[in-house]
């Protein structure tokens, strides 16, 4: 009974109710050690005394054969046991050593197992992960909560069970992850109180421990921007994303086709989702699918052309198309001639970017060289890598991102971006890529954001996208002078407002009061065929005889077909851009960019304005109809 | 500090009892904080194990003036309090215990903490928004809690095996005491060795034929009995010989004395040969040597026995060396290769365990495959059943069949008598079904297995194409002609496949073969210096902790300061024997207390070897400490000959008249 008072007024004074138990623990231990060391006292106390008792041999033996009968010699012999026995006692506690204390440091595997142990996920379990807020925090609109399930269960008995509930489980799908495939937020976020729990010492001794009392995590995500962006995909295959390229704020990432948070979770269901080659349901198009960037990837050329002081060159456009150099295939625009409204003939900048003329951008390619394209590439976070087959091999970039720990940084990293600058690679590889074609056809959506987000930045700077709230902004790399980056900005502009502009289409949308800037892009990509049974890729066996030894081979030849996919870049508001976006749309057909993800990004635009994500003076349109004031036409004259 | 002083060792015991209170009540607590309760039935019946043993020092003090070395009871006792702890801890968790429950009991105890940490934390709002009462945050008071009651109660306590088996051990301690304190009884085994032997073996190797993995009559080892006669026997027979033994000619002894200590000596091997028992064998080895040698007083001989067994051990461990190893020194692995067949799959088992446990095997490994197999067919037994439709249409009426049996099994309570009788019926309408799935998972893996790594010739082949392309490789306008490729998909297949292939074999080798010994590596790792302290790790997540294992799950709990202690007992424990040896005035005496001295000594050693992987694992227990039947009484069996021997030793001592010179 007395036990029982004292139980419990400690237990009020002693925070957190661990500490208790592992006290009483070390005070337990610290008790058998000392009635061990009486023990060890006593043997050492008895150490030296001899046997009075000794086995005395016959006297009637000989002298030499009573010495070896003699219990001395036996008595040697457990001697030696003693020793040997305590060395071997000894060297097996120092596996136990080996294992407590330097295993996980010496051996890597053993380090990777262990955080694997079912302990851990025991205790991460145990320590309820936190919420995952939208940027406004608001409880109402989360990613993730967590919920009182009540159900019954076999017996027909009511159970309460915790569950974690995903408001928008497709939407936010491939950002937040599953347990099975590669980790996303929900896995990584609150990763870094999978330690397991302490030992008995540092409960007791460590104030620190269990401060984290709140563990709910804000993310930059807009909810009610990131369920709209989901929602214009619709029915399409592509994928939205919408920074703040002044902070790097990611706003919303939306990919189609997705999957439920809640099907993943069903071991076959996933499998059959993983299996599904045709649309990669779990693979985000926004960050970890390639794209053919198309013309979109002109802004990527003009920002180069900045960055090497090229801007002001005049470009000729051929009627038979450029010619990079002798015998090599022509180079012309869409037309199969020169782009209207500008025709052939020789072209600036902004003619060349308003138009999306190929022929210029691939000869500024050329002009600007392998070494000043790799530098942008670059400052970017895109790969120039030396050799076509080297680009094939190169992963992930999770370096560009503002995270709290290497965990989130993995979960949200983006297949990296390539173009080939090598010495092998002939001209015309070089020039096209400048248009977006060739070996430029590696691009994700959220890299090309980050290329409109480079040009968004008042101070000219690419701002490593986050995805806490929390975390201060952080410059990736600085991309153009202020003045260039205002020069460029308005160039942007010229594709919504000029009337030769290729995504004019989309200012009835915008409403007169809002500048954008952005660029269109339509792009051809070599797709496999899938089968409409099996969703795997379609082939046919073709059968080659070699004519020396007339061995059959068969060859299975992937069947290809053409798909056109459509692009648009954009930057709004143009004076003081809070967005940067960009969107592609699968397989439109013979439509363009302009006419298909120019839309989108612009009730993008629209939505986020409503949300305030434009600053709070924007999110109502100002009464009056009047068009917003233009700013001073850049210094370079249309000729 | 007088040795023969029972008053200390009586308060030593006091200490110890107090201790024990003192353990019982911090894994009480912890399990309040977990949400359950311990029985307080099972801690009193533990305390009460105490008396017995209090008992025993006034009986010996006071019934024969007992004469002998009272560190080897103490330091028994202690080990048992311990064990005594450790035993609490695990069977008063529910997760531990419970067998059909096993999930549902780990999902109550996460649950508990999960809640706790909302009432602590989470603002009023949150906790309306969750549909909780709307409370603002308070801490949390275990008063006000209701915990999951106790598995246990007095009536469960009171008759169980786990009370009377100690009792019974404590008894046979006392008997042991007595019997062997009489000259007469000694001088009987001494002169009847031989038949002692011959004897044990019929009853034991009857008992090991019908005897199925290792075990025998449920889940007990009768034969740890064996263990005394055969010690006993072997004694006998090096007491009468061991003087013939010095008269050497060319420094070899005669046949007619070598054969029959040879066939002692092998006789205990047969039976556990036939158990596979692989642990015993090595305890039985190491307590035999001891013997030997302390018998046989010439150099030469000592040194071609200690050779030639070190020799066979270094065989042995050649033999079950992985082939990476073996490869790297020259001829290794053509002498290893004869000798690789002829061990048997189990003993190749543990000595990768010991090994390389933390690297699975290939999956075509001879002793692992069928495990794999076995393993696959269980896991993925729903899947392979849809993939195959003939197989889905015979399972969808077995299935009807059993989906109310399930539901009725559901709402029996634990430990009804039905339950059994239900899922053995559930189980024989699962078995064809089952088999077959068997027979696909071997299919679908010998399929997988050749994709992955298809024969050589064809991998060459396959290798001549350059292959560079991908689906989405940037489109190269000049060479867009030629843009498929043989080798692609079968490369990319053969890829997909290996990694399959790899993590299903990772997988089955966690959960399977390796599950037990890698899981109690990261309780011991995790358990640091200090131990996570009692009641606050997860030693429950180690199958059979309470047994082979329970010095992983005190390592997890009590850190390296509570396995130091465990070893350092034992040392105490060995050096009281030996002293005892030391002391005796006869060779049989001496050598029977060396043999039993040797016998618990090494057993612990072995266990906690096997554990800490300094041995491969064998699956014998930690004396006194483990939860045992036969174990249990046969360590306190041999306790109380030690003190007979020991007692034997004083009383002559004083009969002489030469008392131990005090040394202070």
């Amino acid at each position: 009974m007395l036990l029982f008072l004292l139980q419990f007024n400690f237990a009020e004074l002693i925070k957190p109710l661990e500490r208790y138990p592992a006290l009483l623990s070390l005070i337990y231990l610290a008790g058998v050690a000392f009635v061990v060391f009486v023990l060890v006292l006593f043997v050492l106390f008895n150490r030296r005394r001899k046997s009075p008792l000794a086995v005395e041999p016959d006297e009637n033996l000989p002298e030499e054969v009573r010495k070896r009968l003699g219990a001395r010699s036996a008595n040697r012999a457990l001697w030696v046991f003693r020793v040997v026995f305590v060395a071997l006692a000894f060297a097996v506690f120092g596996f136990h050593v080996y294992w407590a204390l330097y295993a996980a440091e010496k051996d890597p595997r053993f380090a990777v197992l262990e955080k694997r142990d079912i302990r851990v996920k025991r205790v991460s379990k145990s320590q309820l992960s936190g919420w995952i807020l939208d940027r406004d925090g608001d409880l109402k609109d989360t990613f993730a909560y967590w919920k009182i399930d009540k159900n019954k269960d076999q017996s027909g008995r009511e159970d309460e069970d915790l569950a974690r509930v995903y408001p928008l489980d497709k939407e936010m799908a491939h950002l937040l992850g599953t347990e099975r495939g590669t980790p996303g937020l929900e896995y990584s976020l609150f990763k870094n109180r999978e330690e397991p729990t302490p030992e008995a010492l540092e409960v007791l001794l460590d104030p620190d421990i269990k401060k984290d009392e709140n563990r709910d995590v804000r993310l930059t995500i807009d909810h009610e921007l990131q369920r709209f962006a989901f929602e214009q995909l619709k029915d399409k295959r592509g994928a939205i994303v919408v920074l703040n390229p002044q902070n790097g704020e990611v706003l919303a990432v939306a990919s189609n086709p997705t999957f439920s948070l809640y099907d993943a979770q069903d071991r076959e269901k996933f499998r059959e989702m993983d299996a599904n080659q045709r649309d990669r349901p779990l693979v985000s198009r926004a960050m970890r699918e390639y794209y053919v960037p198309g013309s979109t990837f002109k802004t990527f050329t003009m920002i180069s052309a900045f960055r090497a002081g090229r801007q002001n060159e005049i470009l000729n456009a051929y009627s038979g198309g450029y010619v990079p150099y002798r015998n090599s295939r022509s180079i012309t625009d869409a037309n199969g001639g020169c782009e209207p409204p500008f025709g052939c003939g020789p072209l600036n900048i902004l003619q060349a970017f308003e138009a999306s003329s190929n022929q210029y951008f691939s000869q500024m390619a050329v002009l600007l060289g392998r070494d000043r394209m790799a530098e942008t590439a670059s400052i970017f976070g895109i790969e120039a890598v030396e050799k076509p087959e080297d680009a094939l091999t190169v992963g992930f970039i999770s370096e560009i991102w503002n995270a709290s720990s290497s965990h989130v940084k993995n979960a949200v990293a983006l297949r990296k971006s390539t173009i080939v600058t090598g010495k092998e690679i002939s001209l015309y590889d070089l020039a096209i890529q400048g248009m977006g074609q060739g070996y430029a056809g590696q691009m994700t959506p959220f890299q090309m954001a980050l290329i409109a987000a480079g040009a968004g930045n008042l101070n000219g700077n690419l701002m490593k996208p986050k995805i806490e709230l929390e975390r201060a902004p952080e410059v990736f790399s600085n991309v153009l002078t202020q003045s260039q980056a205002e020069q460029v900005r308005s160039i942007m502009a010229r594709v919504t407002e000029e009337p030769g502009g290729t995504a004019r289409s989309i200012m009835p949308i915008l409403g007169q009061d809002i500048r954008v800037g952005g660029k269109t892009g339509t792009a051809q990509k070599q797709v496999p065929v899938y089968d409409k049974k099996t969703n795997k890729p379609k082939f046919i066996v073709i059968k080659r005889r070699n004519r020396k030894t007339g061995e059959i081979t068969e060859i299975r030849r992937t069947v290809l077909e053409k798909r056109v996919d459509g692009w648009f870049i954009a930057i709004a508001p143009l004076e003081n851009p809070q967005v940067a976006i960009a969107v592609i749309v699968e397989n439109i057909g013979n439509s363009s960019g302009g006419r298909t993800a120019a839309p989108l990004a612009a009730n993008m635009i629209v939505k986020a304005r409503q949300e305030g994500l434009l600053g709070e003076a924007m999110r109502t349109a100002p009464t009056n109809n009047q068009p917003a004031t233009r700013k001073p036409q850049p210094t370079i004259r249309r000729r | 500090m007088n040795k023969s002083r029972p008053s200390t060792h009586l308060l030593i015991l006091l200490i110890i009892a107090a201790l024990a209170a003192l353990g019982h009540y911090t894994i009480h607590y912890s399990a309040l904080i977990r949400g359950y309760e311990t029985s307080w039935a099972t801690a009193g019946r533990n305390l009460f194990l105490f008396v017995p043993l209090f008992a025993s020092i006034i009986i010996l003090a006071r019934t024969v003036r007992f004469a002998g070395n009272w560190t080897l009871f103490t330091t028994a006792v202690l080990l048992f309090s311990i064990g005594l702890v450790g035993q609490y801890r695990l069977f008063s968790d529910p997760e531990y215990v419970s067998i059909g429950d096993k999930a549902q009991a780990r999902e109550q105890k996460i649950e508990t903490q999960q809640l706790r940490y909302i009432k602590e934390h989470y603002s009023a709002e949150k906790k309306r928004i969750m549909g909780l009462p709307a409370t603002p945050p308070a801490p949390v008071n275990l008063a006000d809690e209701t915990p999951r009651p106790a598995l246990e109660g007095i009536g469960d306590v009171l008759f169980s095996g786990k009370t009377l088996i100690p009792l019974f051990a404590f008894a046979c301690f006392l008997g042991a005491f007595f019997l062997f304190r009489k000259d007469r009884v000694l001088d009987f085994f001494q002169n009847n060795g031989f038949l002692l032997v011959l004897l044990t073996l019929v009853p034991l190797m009857l008992a090991a034929f019908t005897s199925s993995g290792g075990k025998s009559i449920g889940n007990m080892t009768p034969w740890e009995m064996s263990k005394v006669p055969f010690l006993l026997g072997f004694a006998a027979i090096l007491t009468v010989l061991y003087r013939n033994l010095t008269k050497t000619t060319w420094g070899v002894p005669s046949g007619r004395d070598v054969v029959p200590l040879v066939f002692m000596a092998a006789i205990p091997f047969v039976p556990f040969l036939v158990l596979k028992d692989f642990g015993q064998m090595l305890v039985f080895a190491s307590a035999y040597i001891v013997l030997y040698l302390v018998a046989v007083k010439r150099l030469p001989q000592r040194i071609v026995f200690v050779g030639s067994v070190a020799f066979l051990i270094a065989i042995l461990t050649l033999a079950v060396l992985p082939t990476t190893m073996q490869t790297r020194v020259p001829l290794l692995s053509t002498i290893a290769e004869p000798l690789k067949k002829a061990l048997p799959g189990r003993i190749h088992q543990r000595f990768y365990l010991w090994f390389e446990a933390l690297k699975p095997p290939p999956s075509d490994t001879f002793w692992w495959k069928d495990d794999f197999e076995n393993f696959y067919a269980e896991e993925y037994r729903n899947e392979i059943i849809e993939k195959n439709p003939d197989l889905q249409e015979k399972a969808a009426p077995v299935e009807r069949q059993i989906t109310p049996l399930v539901q009725q099994l559901n709402q029996l309570p634990r430990g009804d008598s039905r339950r059994a009788e239900l899922q053995k019926k559930i189980n024989d309408l699962q078995r064809p079904i089952n088999a077959e799935v068997k027979e696909r998972a071997k299919q679908e893996l010998a399929e997988l297995r050749q994709t992955a790594y298809p024969q050589l010739a064809e991998t060459e082949k396959v290798g001549d194409e350059p292959s560079n392309i991908e689906n989405n490789q940037p489109p190269n306008p000049e060479a867009q002609d030629d843009y498929s490729d043989p080798a692609t998909a079968s490369i990319e297949e053969q890829q997909a496949a290996r990694g399959r292939l790899d993590s299903l074999n990772e997988e089955a080798w966690f959960a399977d073969d390796a599950m037990q010994s890698s899981r109690a590596t990261f309780g011991i790792s995790s358990g640091g210096k200090t131990g996570r302290g009692l009641g606050l790790g997860f030693p429950e997540l180690i199958p059979v902790a309470d047994s082979d294992y329970i010095y992983a799950a005190l390592g997890e709990e009590t850190g390296l300061v509570g396995g130091l202690l465990i070893i350092l007992t034992l040392i105490v424990f060995v050096n009281a024997g030996i002293r005892t040896a030391l002391d005796a005035r006869d060779m049989f005496t001496k050598l029977c207390a060396a043999g039993l001295t040797a016998f618990i000594g090494f057993q612990g050693l072995v266990n906690i070897g096997g554990i800490t992987r300094a041995l491969p694992m064998t699956g014998i227990t930690l004396p006194f400490v483990s939860h045992g039947g036969f174990s249990l009484i046969t360590s306190f069996v041999m306790l109380g000959m030690l003190l007979a021997i020991s007692h034997r030793n004083g009383v002559d001592a004083q009969f002489n008249g030469t008392k131990p010179p005090e040394n202070e």
